[in-house]
């Protein structure tokens, strides 16, 4: 690591800046965790609670967004330490966006709560718990100042974009198998778009990361692995011919 | 008189290099080349083996804890440092091609080409109108027309002829601190030199001061190459185009101003800059 500031409350506001991603990192991923658990397990209290929790997460960010804008007019930093208060700023909003599709997919648990159980819902999960390991270990990256372990999250975004893939063809049959599907498909349709995204900013912080670490932008390009906005899918196509 | 060192603006055109500083974004040749330039305090050796160029209508700055031979390497390059016996001055300077630290070179013609500003204002003890006209008057014969016009003019470029255009049979000491680094600018420039070298040039101001001399040093440098040693490194941010890291009497690193405080390439350059210099 690097060493010293000579001004030692420097070193002191840049680590409550890194406490504070960290903080933020862990409520991303519990809000998450239990919203698909309220969407597995039909549990609209603790839907509730997820919704009421994203506050929490936009204080903090604010908090986060104070500390960094004072470190700049006080301080103005330079080099590395620039860096890494730009890279917290981008950081804290994407964290602060993947705990807004975390109290929106709870929000659909409510309304998903409301129909008959479907048969789809279990392929949630599944997709989730890939989100929830790229936010883990993004943020344990960020911990570490990793860039490496940053590219292989980057890199996992693929599998996750596959997955919604699949799950958008599925989700496409149960609905036209039985137009009752269409309502809860629905939900669970947009629960999976807010999970697959919740994957594109934990690469978004892998990417801000790799810059902190290494001065120069990720450049490479990134496999794409979400084909279903190219889909074109109906009675017609997928039935008569 | 050496012919060759006449005011002319044909300059060498050193091809950037690929991989240099700055080298697809400036046109602008290299003015001045440092070529393996060493310096001696007597047997103290304060600067080591620097090779640079410094870019036409370009500011360079230098930066560096006190001692790393910032300051030492901006002597060199108008050959002040011969004014002092036991200082010994290694390799070349090119400027335009010329080397100015080889022996019979006429130094008047060195110092007439490259003007030089210090830390503390040094107004000569007379008139506003004669500080800038007394340098003037040893290169050149004008009428007084023609010479109140350079002098205006060059006041003018130093932003200060509105603050004294009317009391300028005062004298230059009884100007405030920033004012009086204005006119020793504006005195530096009325000789028409090509190179400007400035040492810590607002170290000794108050803010609103310091930020009229980098205002200032962004417009002149559409006419001079310009060096300037500073220790204050939001000032060579913020006024410089490239900046150069010493550190020990040894060229550190030497990028592009953007370059040096974002990512700089070296531990120590980054080191420096952060405040973690131990």
């Amino acid at each position: 690591m690097a060493a010293e500031h000579i001004i030692k409350s420097y070193d002191e506001e840049l680590g409550r800046l890194n406490k504070m991603i960290v903080e933020m990192g862990g409520l991303a991923e519990s809000q998450l965790a239990s919203a698909i658990e309220a969407v597995a397990k039909r549990d609209s209290e603790l839907a509730s609670r997820v919704i009421e929790g994203d506050a929490q997460v936009d204080e903090l960010e604010r908090e986060l967004d104070n500390l960094a804008l004072r470190l700049f007019a006080l301080r103005q930093p330079m080099a590395r330490d620039l860096r890494e208060i730009f890279a917290a700023l981008k950081i804290g909003s994407d964290l602060e966006r993947i705990c807004d599709y975390a109290a929106n997919v709870a929000k659909r648990s409510i309304a998903l709560a409301q129909t008959p159980p479907i048969q789809p819902v279990h392929a949630l999960p599944r997709m989730a718990t890939l989100a929830l390991a790229m936010i883990k270990d993004v943020i344990d990256a960020y911990v570490e100042k990793d860039a490496d372990k940053a590219l292989a999250v980057w890199r996992r975004d693929e599998e996750l974009d596959e997955m919604y893939s699949s799950l958008f063809r599925e989700f496409l049959t149960y609905m036209m198998e039985d137009p009752r599907n269409i309502g809860p498909c629905t939900h669970l349709l947009f629960m999976a778009k807010n999970i697959e995204r919740v994957g594109d900013h934990a690469t978004n912080i892998a990417e801000d990361l790799y810059y902190l670490v290494h001065g120069t932008p990720l450049t490479e390009v990134r496999p794409k692995g979400d084909k279903s906005s190219l889909e074109v899918v109906g009675p017609d196509r997928a039935g008569a011919r | 008189m050496n012919g060759s060192l006449a005011r002319s603006m044909t300059t060498t055109s050193e091809t950037p290099t690929q991989n240099g500083p700055a080298a697809a974004v400036t046109p602008f040749p290299a003015k001045v080349q440092i070529r393996d330039v060493g310096f001696y305090y007597g047997k103290f050796h304060a600067l080591k083996n620097v090779s640079l160029s410094l870019r036409d209508r370009r500011v360079t700055a230098f930066i560096g804890p006190s001692g790393c031979g910032k300051s030492t390497l901006l002597r060199i390059l108008n050959r002040i440092y011969e004014l002092y016996p036991g200082q010994v001055a290694t390799g070349e300077v090119l400027v335009d091609g010329q080397n100015i630290l080889a022996p019979g070179l006429d130094l008047n013609l060195v110092r007439a080409k490259i003007g030089m500003v210090f830390q503390k204002p040094t107004p000569f003890p007379m008139s506003i109108h004669d500080n800038i006209a007394f340098g003037i008057k040893l290169y050149e014969r004008l009428s007084k027309s023609e010479l109140d016009d350079r002098v205006e003019s060059a006041l003018r470029r130093a932003a200060l002829w509105d603050e004294v255009k009317d009391k300028l049979r005062q004298s230059g000491l009884g100007l405030s601190g920033g004012q009086q680094q204005r006119l020793c600018i504006a005195r530096a420039i009325a000789v028409q030199p090509e190179i400007l070298l400035l040492d810590e040039p607002a170290s000794a101001l108050d803010p609103i001061s310091t930020q009229r001399i980098e205002e200032l040093i962004t417009e002149l440098k559409s006419d001079y190459c310009i060096a300037i040693v500073t220790h204050n490194m939001q000032q060579a941010a913020r006024s410089s185009d490239y900046t150069a890291f010493m550190y020990l009497g040894e060229l550190v690193e030497f990028d592009e101003t953007e370059r040096i405080f974002t990512h700089p390439r070296e531990r120590r350059t980054e080191d420096y800059i952060t405040g973690r210099f131990g």
